[in-house]
């Protein structure tokens, strides 16, 4: 299948600050121009990269969503695909008709009705008049302001502003959507009906491109992901990796290895039952945490080593469990060396991006030593459920009740330990 | 011959991307007239207050101090240059800041920005059309009666027009990268409307300056009208070469624009 965006090999150049305010530094910049000719791909003291070397495609009915911390270029993306910049270096190319939802209400004028700028900012999106007047009642309906149509806009809430421009935006049938963090308006119901019409509008095949802070959801409905960091693609791949690359990347402390401690992390990382790095799973594989820690200094004082697992997105604690909950008896090492403590564990979880964070800790007092948080990261992949992260091993059947009584897996359904 | 169907190709783009936007051309020409003359207790009556109140004091001046001879009574003579040359200055007035008007649609949203510059020169052509009512009044009262040759009248309009057009293009374009434009076009404004026949003809300034003066495009076109409208006169062969000069600084100027367009979001 053709795809729907191809970005090849794409940079973009910025200047800082303004290039000439006025003719008086106009002319002098483009005699030296003139002189000294420059490529494209040099900068000069005043430029910058805002995006390096991004290739990516996105095929019909796919989601690519793009995460990165502020100042990333993930912006700079979405408008290099909505063709409102060019490219310094490189090709972009989108196929079809384009829906972009970058800023949903540019195009409201505030002295304007309700209405009068539905139109106008229908036209701005490239709707044809009739196709607006087709879809105005539902576009109406869907933010929800039936009652505010005839009020002028600078009247209206920021919230209110954003659900019409969202309605509007979401009635343009496009090849491909480009949305730019808008799940962030509107209450939760109204964001509720944003994801399920872009879900919608998924299955119909349309490319999806979605800049989010939203990690969640990006975890949660998004097949790929670009993790952009300082114009610089560092991870495209599965959506649930790249969350939680990103998130083991943004919140790393480091090992206190400045802090003179009795006990310092060395290297803790998650592996397969044969022992290879592993970074991605599917429910239910058996993995191993495995952390490796040196003592100094007293070495008849019991430490404890333990670890916990999070949720990438929402940084919730899923998990935790030390060696001596386990019930692994301390044994003081022969010389000055280092303990490596594995942990066989069974991956429970559904699809998401987790994070693994090792720490150690004195038996006795619980004062944490030494901590690598995080310590590893593993995406879940899965396609059935979208929602939760544990999995309960659920498995469901008709129950008739003539077969309660005397049927006995009918107990395991009120309680009773199961295997 | 590469190069010609090379620039044709780009005819056509510029052309299809228009046609295919002309929802929102229509859609900012109604916002730019609704928001025009709200909260204005006389509305439209401004768009041909200016020019009246220009022409009673230029009659005073040109009847009473000076006497000037004109082949129309004066007033009539001198609305007419000025209602022509006030859509000229107005549509061009509106279309220097259209573009940076708009910082939020230029830099956040795609569509074709020739709509911005378009758009203003359609809503003061309304303007324009409000004002003729005052001077088919001035005609009436004079008894101008108007003859054949007033089917020359949508050529010179699409000459004038085309010409105000290249312009807006191209101003709207400068000011988006040098601000220095907006104050510029004040002063060249200005002046270039004493360099026209709009309130008195121009042939009687001799000499160099003279001369000069018969390169500036506006007074062939300014002199179209009273022709075709007030003396029952074919247009002059000067304004021939004029409409097919603004023909071609239009494609200019469409041409500049529409490749300049991909840096107006990061410049503006």
């Amino acid at each position: 299948m053709k795809p729907a965006v191809v970005f090849d090999n794409v940079s973009k150049k910025f200047r800082r600050g303004e290039r000439h305010n006025s003719f008086r530094d106009f002319i002098p910049a483009l005699v030296g121009r003139a002189f000294k000719p420059r490529a494209a791909s040099v900068l000069d003291d005043q430029e910058f990269w805002a995006l390096r070397d991004v290739s990516f495609t996105v095929q019909p009915g796919e989601g690519l969503a793009i995460i990165g911390p502020n100042g990333a270029g993930k912006s700079t993306t979405l408008k290099l695909l909505s063709r409102i910049l060019k490219p310094t270096l490189g090709a972009c190319r989108v196929h079809g008709r384009v829906g972009a939802l970058i800023e949903v209400a540019a195009g409201f004028h505030p002295e304007l009705t309700g209405l009068e700028n539905a139109f106008l900012q229908g036209a701005i999106m490239g709707m044809k008049r009739p196709e607006i007047v087709r879809h105005l009642d539902q576009i109406v309906e869907f933010a929800g302001l039936e009652q505010f149509m005839d009020t002028p806009v600078k009247r209206y809430s920021s919230g209110m502003n954003a659900r019409l421009g969202f309605s509007i935006a979401v009635h343009l049938n496009p090849d491909v959507l480009i949305i730019d963090e808008i799940l962030s308006v509107g209450d939760l119901q109204f964001q509720q009906k944003c994801i399920q019409r872009m879900m919608e509008f998924k299955s119909r095949g349309t490319a999806i491109v979605f800049v989010s802070h939203n990690l969640q959801a990006v975890a949660a409905y998004f097949d790929r992901a670009v993790l952009l960091d300082r114009g610089e693609p560092r991870f495209i791949g599965n959506a649930s990796e790249a969350v939680a690359v990103y998130a083991a990347g943004t919140t790393r402390q480091g090992p206190a290895a400045h802090r003179p401690s009795r006990a310092a992390i060395v290297r803790a990382s998650l592996q397969t039952r044969r022992g290879a790095a592993c970074s991605e799973a599917v429910p239910g594989d058996e993995l191993s945490f495995v952390v490796t820690y040196r003592l100094s200094g007293d070495r008849n004082h019991e430490l404890d080593v333990g670890f916990y697992l999070a949720d990438a997105t929402t940084g919730t604690r899923l998990y935790n469990a030390t060696a001596a909950d386990r019930g692994l008896k301390w044994q003081a090492p022969a010389g000055p060396g280092e303990i490596t403590v594995a942990y066989s564990l069974r991956a429970n979880l559904l699809r998401g991006a987790y994070l693994f964070s090792a720490y150690v800790r004195d038996s006795l007092t619980h004062d944490v030593l030494d901590r690598l948080d995080p310590a590893a990261h593993l995406a879940v992949n899965e396609t059935f459920s979208q929602q939760g992260c544990v999995d309960l091993d659920v498995h469901c059947r008709y129950v008739d009740s003539d077969s309660i009584s005397s049927d006995a897996p009918a107990e395991r359904l009120v309680g009773s330990p199961g295997r | 011959m590469v190069v010609m169907r090379a620039l044709l190709a780009e005819c056509r783009e510029m052309l299809t991307e228009q046609i295919e936007y002309r929802e929102l051309l229509r859609q900012m020409i109604k916002r730019d007239l609704l928001l025009r003359y709200k909260q204005t207790a006389m509305g439209f009556a401004w768009a041909v207050f200016m020019p009246l109140v220009s022409t009673a004091v230029f009659s005073v001046v040109f009847t009473r101090v000076g006497r000037l001879d004109t082949p129309v009574p004066y007033p009539v003579f001198a609305y007419c240059g000025l209602w022509v040359w006030n859509f000229f200055a107005s549509a061009l007035r509106f279309s220097v800041t259209s573009l940076t008007g708009n910082p939020n649609l230029v830099s956040k949203v795609y569509f074709p920005r020739e709509i911005f510059p378009l758009s203003a020169v359609i809503v003061c052509l309304v303007d324009f059309a409000v004002g003729a009512t005052v001077l088919i009044a001035l005609m009436l009262w004079y008894h101008l009666p108007v003859g054949m040759n007033l089917l020359w009248l949508p050529l010179v309009v699409a000459g004038h027009v085309a010409f105000t057009l290249a312009v807006a293009l191209l101003l709207s374009m400068g000011n988006l990268f040098y601000r220095d434009v907006k104050y510029l076009f004040e002063v060249v404004i200005t002046v270039w409307m004493f360099a026209t026949s709009v309130i008195y003809p121009v042939d009687r300034i001799g000499g160099t300056v003279g001369t000069l003066l018969q390169l500036n495009p506006m007074t062939p076109i300014i002199e179209a009208y009273r022709a075709v409208l007030l003396m029952n006169a074919p247009v002059s062969p000067a304004f021939s070469w004029t409409a097919l000069f603004s023909v071609v600084a239009l494609l200019f100027a469409w041409r500049v624009f529409h490749r300049a367009e991909f840096e107006f979001a990061e410049n503006i």
